[in-house]
């Protein structure tokens, strides 16, 4: 992206937005490539052993899927650009009503990862950054790598049996209870704030409660990176020329790590989230499968299994298209933040 | 790690906060809305069985079905534990003569809408399912009133002389049609709120069975609330039924063992059972399944078309210990294409082969044979599609036939798609299918799998089977019938166009609360929502 | 190199440390891998003694089997041992593939510039743009057909997922040693434009490339056992995979039988943990500006984007 020239701030934010086009049009085809040129279909996926190799074939026909490959790609493109996912093979639902109804689990998961990933990393880094070279430091950062290196499943699963045996009555799947799900009307698609919405008090404890698991697994392994870079980035303030000043003054070294190094050392951390989104919704992929999260990982790997092209296509387009806009979301922020970061 | 438990108390104290805050009780009152009812109380299912359509023309799997059992009527029903259909929508259903069945509807039908249900509904119902004709719908079991070359009815196969009668004119004998009658397939929807060509939305739909749907979220859960407007047999003896959905069997298989469902019913696996079973806090439940495992010989393979071969095979497969070492004894071997509890069926792999393998008798097949040993077989098997044991049964089974020193075998594996490609193909000499039976004959077990290849055109033909196929079909005479289905079962055992493996369990996991589930675990896989009941 | 060794040498403190544990841990599953057949008393898949006699079902830790055995009647510290084959096979052919591919690309693509260069940017940030975890589902679907679902087909399907990386840094600093005053005294003699990339630019570049390699490596390992619990990974009777193993024993971890996931989750943990430190180690090094050296003041450049810091 270093092609773009050097300008004024709208200028740079207009043509990162404008990026966006090509951007989506390169996505969208590569997505459209990869899933079509595969062998197999969901229609032999799902009752292939009951039907004749006749029957087979029509019903391919029916759907469209013997047409040539270019008229397939167009309708697809054209469609996306009317937001419209088409419908699953498999089941029948309008992709877009999958992504309205399951993606605010997957929002809120991701948040709440964010959340404890935060808490976890602030305090973690900043103390291995203060404490460089020591054993405090050596410890947080091999906490760092390990909590990162950890498979997601597998760290979930041992939180799963530890809560099961010694916090019984803790919920350990799914986004609500069964009463929660039924009694809380949908209105935003997003379960909590349905909850809070309807002010039922119960409820948004409930759906609170069911977040803390998962959305603490995946926190654990997105707070080895950002320790990692809250770390990298105190050292540095540390370094910086007002906070030699300060220290020259004779302020005490806790309060300039808190007041001034630190406090700098955060602005990054929106870049941080931004980059990594992407890791996040593959760490969310595997969450979703752990804690049996109704999100849109889950469903994606449902229909990868399924063959199902249609659903398949349009929920990947769709992550790409969320990974891309916060992308620019996030450059768009730190250009009006630092100046420095245009190109 | 103090850390991480301050992160959590923190989040605790958000929790606290945000409870405080959000002051007001919620108004729910469970167990409220049912007027008609006389049932109460709720309990939950968990199952991995995904539904793929709630309207009966647009799926056929047994997540669908089942829903579908407890949303609508159908003409006939099968109760828990028996193999012949009574009566539901319908007071009889009759064969007149093995082509024609005449059906009686009872008096004062209605939906649970309020609109009437009668025999033009029945017909709309059968009708818009072949007219459909949707890519995972069950329209091919319809064959039998199907215009042979339009998707549509059949011009004169149902009758509707007037609002209590139905009778179907079938295109040729077919004594297994009243079964397919009693399946969901046949599901008996409202003309006035289905449209005739296209499917219905999920939550829209509309029934007269026991229970309605009064809410569904696809994947995550439905909620079924007792029928006010029901009249059968099928009484409800809860309220509120939720359902909720899984998309893996290790978050199922902890829900219920920590008793946060209060029944779970497909799928766990056979460690997840036994596990479960030893932990000994919720009841592994089981009854008798009709899932049969089976593996098929590719006839097309020099290999598989040389029948000593197929039959040191049979001769040497241990299937005890295919059930003990892949499936922790948790599925019943099986010795013949029909399984156990269908009239006419027999063991005949086990009076050919014995019960026992056989090496020594191998070696003889094959030498009389003139094959040349060892004998270079390829195994194929799809690691996915059904769970993950399929994997431990392949090695099982090469294990075997490798230590006979009678075959040297490779492996191969293939995602499910591919892998029914590959089969076609003559990919594999012997490769591993399974099957649930769509209705409840021993026929659905021998039509689809022998005659010409089969589904899985494994290039097995023979005219005296076809014959048999045909005769037992239209057989009104049950003793002729059943000597007719063990012949051909016998013709299986000697030719081996596939040997069979095991027959599955049908195994649910509730806690000890619970009252009716054991009942309906029967081989229809039919689970009796209406049954079941929290005591 | 010999530069590169003696910086690495002449580190201090803490960094070394942690890059010398990384180094020894890689180099422990780097002899495991290599030494597998004389290491693991038992095949990857075996399951019975030589004898014919049967390996017994998730026995404990023991004696005879010093890390039990599993559901599959495998002994796990063999499993281990070959899948430590497998994660370096894999991970080393897919490091290599990727690099292979993205580092010329991203060589060709920054000299010449232009249309060809804005089209390939263009490609990679889009590539890169995916969750990568994403993409190797996808891949690893589509190879299983053509290739099978052994080594090959999961080091391909990463393959594709990495090699944007490559492209990204390779490219990047490709485009700003083009103006450097040696190349261009080079192209000002007269040297082909193939000549300054093999000879005045590559030289450059590759510094960068060990360091995404092993961050990369961790990566892929991470995402291979992804696969293999989601049951998309290699099968069973192709290698001995971790993933694979872990997930089947994530159903007996419930039933207190915590052996057969311990081993292989310990196996993927340290394997990461090792070549991560690796990396990281060498990037803090060979990286001048994280670089701190006894009585040496430096200053910290930000952290450069395409650091590999994923």
């Amino acid at each position: 992206m270093g092609s773009a020239a050097s300008g004024s701030l709208p200028r740079y934010i207009l043509i990162r937005i404008l990026l966006v086009v090509p951007m989506m049009f390169v996505l969208l085809s590569i997505v459209f490539l990869l899933l079509r040129v595969a062998p197999g279909d969901p229609v032999t996926a799902a009752v292939g052993d009951k039907l004749s190799p006749e029957a087979l074939e029509s019903r391919r026909a029916a759907l469209g899927l013997d047409r040539p490959m270019l008229v397939q790609y167009l309708e697809y493109l054209g469609n996306v650009a009317q937001l419209d996912f088409g419908r699953t093979i498999s089941d029948n639902r309008p992709v877009l009503e999958i992504i309205k109804n399951q993606g605010g689990a997957t929002l809120t998961l991701t948040l709440g990862a964010f959340l404890f990933a935060l808490l976890i990393a602030l305090p973690l880094g900043r103390l291995a950054g203060r404490h460089r070279d020591t054993a405090l430091d050596a410890v947080i950062r091999v906490f760092g790598v390990v909590s990162y290196a950890a498979p997601i499943f597998w760290v979930g699963i041992l939180l799963v049996l530890f809560v099961i045996t010694y916090v019984p009555d803790w919920p350990t799947f799914g986004i609500a209870s069964a009463e929660t799900e039924f009694y809380v009307p949908d209105r935003t698609g997003i379960i909590l704030l349905d909850a809070v919405l309807a002010n039922d008090s119960a409820s948004v404890l409930d759906v609170l409660q069911h977040h803390v698991l998962p959305c603490f697994t995946l926190g654990l392994l997105l707070s080895g990176v950002i320790i990692r870079l809250v770390r990298v980035n105190v050292i540095q303030s540390l370094k910086d020329d007002y906070v030699e000043a300060a220290r020259a003054r004779g302020i005490p070294e806790r309060r300039v790590v808190r007041k001034h190094a630190f406090r700098n050392a955060l602005v990054p951390v929106i870049t941080v989230i931004g980059l990594q989104f992407a890791l996040t919704l593959s760490g969310a992929i595997l969450t979703e499968r752990t804690f049996n999260w109704p999100g849109l990982g889950n469903e994606l790997v449902d229909y990868v299994t399924a063959r199902d092209y249609v659903a398949v296509q349009g929920l990947v387009t769709f992550f790409a298209v969320a990974v891309v806009i916060v992308s620019v979301v996030v450059d768009v922020l730190n250009a009006l933040v630092d100046p420095r970061v245009r190109y | 790690m103090t850390r991480s438990r301050r992160a959590l108390s923190l989040a605790g104290a958000a929790v606290l906060a945000l409870s405080l805050a959000a002051c007001g009780e919620g108004e729910r009152d469970s167990g409220g809305g049912g007027e008609g009812g006389s049932a109460s109380g709720s309990w939950t299912l968990g199952t991995t069985e995904t539904v793929t359509a709630m309207d009966p023309a647009g799926s056929y799997d047994i997540g669908s079905w089942n829903m579908q059992y407890s949303l609508f009527e159908q003409l006939m029903a099968i109760p828990a534990g028996e193999s012949e259909p009574v009566g539901d929508a319908a007071e009889s259903c009759e064969y007149d003569d093995p082509q024609t069945i005449t059906c009686t509807l009872r008096e004062g039908l209605t939906f649970s809408n309020g609109n009437e249900l009668t025999s033009s509904d029945v017909e709309f119902s059968l009708e818009r399912n072949l007219r459909i004709a949707d890519p995972n719908g069950s329209a091919v079991l319809l064959g039998a009133i199907k215009d042979p070359d339009a998707d549509a009815l059949a011009e004169g196969a149902i009758e509707t002389p007037d609002d209590q009668t139905v009778v179907f004119n079938l295109n040729q004998p077919d004594l297994t049609f009243l079964k397919i009658l009693s399946s969901a397939t046949a599901s008996i929807v409202d003309e006035e709120t289905f449209p005739a060509d296209s499917l219905l939305e999920d939550e829209q739909v509309v029934g007269s069975g026991p229970f309605m749907l009064s809410d569904y979220s696809a994947s995550k859960q439905a909620v079924l609330e007792a029928n006010p407007e029901y009249s059968g047999e099928r009484e409800p003896a809860s309220q509120t039924v939720f359902v909720r959905f899984f998309n893996d069997a290790a978050p199922l298989r902890n829900a219920i063992a920590s008793s946060q469902l209060d029944v779970a019913w497909r799928t766990l696996s056979p460690t997840d059972l036994a596990s479960i079973e030893e932990e000994g806090d919720v009841d592994v439940l089981r009854g008798e399944g009709s899932e049969f495992r089976y593996w098929v010989w590719q006839l097309g393979t020099p290999v598989g078309g040389d029948k000593a071969v197929r039959q040191a095979v049979a001769q040497i497969i241990d299937r005890d210990a295919i059930a003990e070492n892949a499936y922790d004894g948790t599925v019943e071997p099986s010795y013949s294409i029909v399984p156990p509890g269908f009239g006419g069926q027999k063991d005949s792999f086990a009076e050919a082969y014995g019960e026992s393998p056989d090496v020594e008798a191998a070696r003889k097949t094959l030498q009389d044979a003139g094959v040349k040993t060892p004998v270079k077989l390829t195994l194929g098997y799809t690691p996915t599609h059904y769970g993950p044991n399929t994997v431990d049964e392949a090695t099982e089974l090469a294990g075997q036939l490798e230590d006979s020193g009678l075959f040297q075998v490779s492996t191969e594996d293939a995602e499910w798609e591919e892998y029914q490609t590959l089969y076609k193909q003559n990919a594999y000499d012997l490769f591993i299918l399974g099957w649930y039976p769509d209705f409840l004959d021993a026929d659905n077990y021998l039509s689809p799998f022998l005659r010409d290849g089969g589904f899985y055109q494994n290039n097995y033909s023979s005219q005296e089977v076809n014959t048999l196929l045909d005769q037992e079909l239209g057989e009104t005479d049950e003793a002729t019938r059943e000597e007719q289905i063990a012949e051909l079962q016998d013709i299986v055992a000697e030719d081996v166009p596939l040997i069979p493996s095991w027959n599955g369990q049908n195994v649910a996991v509730a806690v000890p609360e619970m009252e009716g589930v054991e009942g309906s675990l029967d081989p229809t896989y039919i689970f009796r929502l209406w049954e079941i009941s929290k005591g | 190199m010999r530069r590169t060794l003696t910086t690495i040498w002449h580190t201090r403190g803490l960094a070394r440390y942690l890059l010398l544990a990384g180094v020894l841990l890689t180099a422990a599953f780097v002899v495991l891998a290599v030494f597998a057949p004389w290491i693991a008393p038992y095949d990857f898949a075996q399951n019975s003694t030589e004898a014919g006699e049967r390996l017994p079902k998730l026995a404990p830790p023991s004696g005879t089997h010093w890390l039990g055995t599993n559901d599959q009647f495998y002994d796990i510290w063999s499993r281990v041992v070959w899948g430590a084959r497998t994660a370096l096979q894999v991970v080393l052919l897919s490091v290599l593939l990727s690099a292979l591919v993205g580092v010329p690309l991203g060589l060709a693509s920054g000299f010449t510039g232009g249309w060809l260069d804005r089209v390939l940017v263009f490609l990679m940030d889009a590539l890169y743009s995916f969750p990568s975890l994403l993409l190797a589902i996808v891949f690893s679907f589509l190879l299983r057909s053509a290739v099978g679902g052994g080594v090959l087909a999961a080091a391909l399907a990463l393959t594709a997922v990495y090699i944007p990386q490559y492209f990204r840094v390779v490219r990047n600093t490709t485009v700003s040693a083009r103006e450097a005053t040696y190349v261009e005294a080079a192209r000002a003699l007269g040297a082909r434009p193939f000549t300054i990339m093999r000879k005045y630019l590559f030289g450059n570049v590759v510094q960068s490339v060990p360091v995404i390699g092993t961050l990369n490596a961790a990566d892929a390992l991470g995402t291979l056992a992804a696969l293999g619990f989601l049951g998309l990974g290699i099968q069973p009777t192709e290698a001995a995979e971790w993933g694979y193993d872990l997930s089947r024993a994530l159903d007996d971890t419930s039933a207190g039988v915590w052996w057969p996931a311990l081993f292989p989750g310990l196996a993927i943990i340290l394997l990461i943990t090792a070549l991560t430190l690796v990396g990281e180690g060498l990037n803090e090094t060979l990286n001048p500006a994280l670089r701190r050296r006894r009585l040496q003041q430096v200053s910290f450049a930000p952290l450069s984007r395409e650091g590999g810091a994923r």
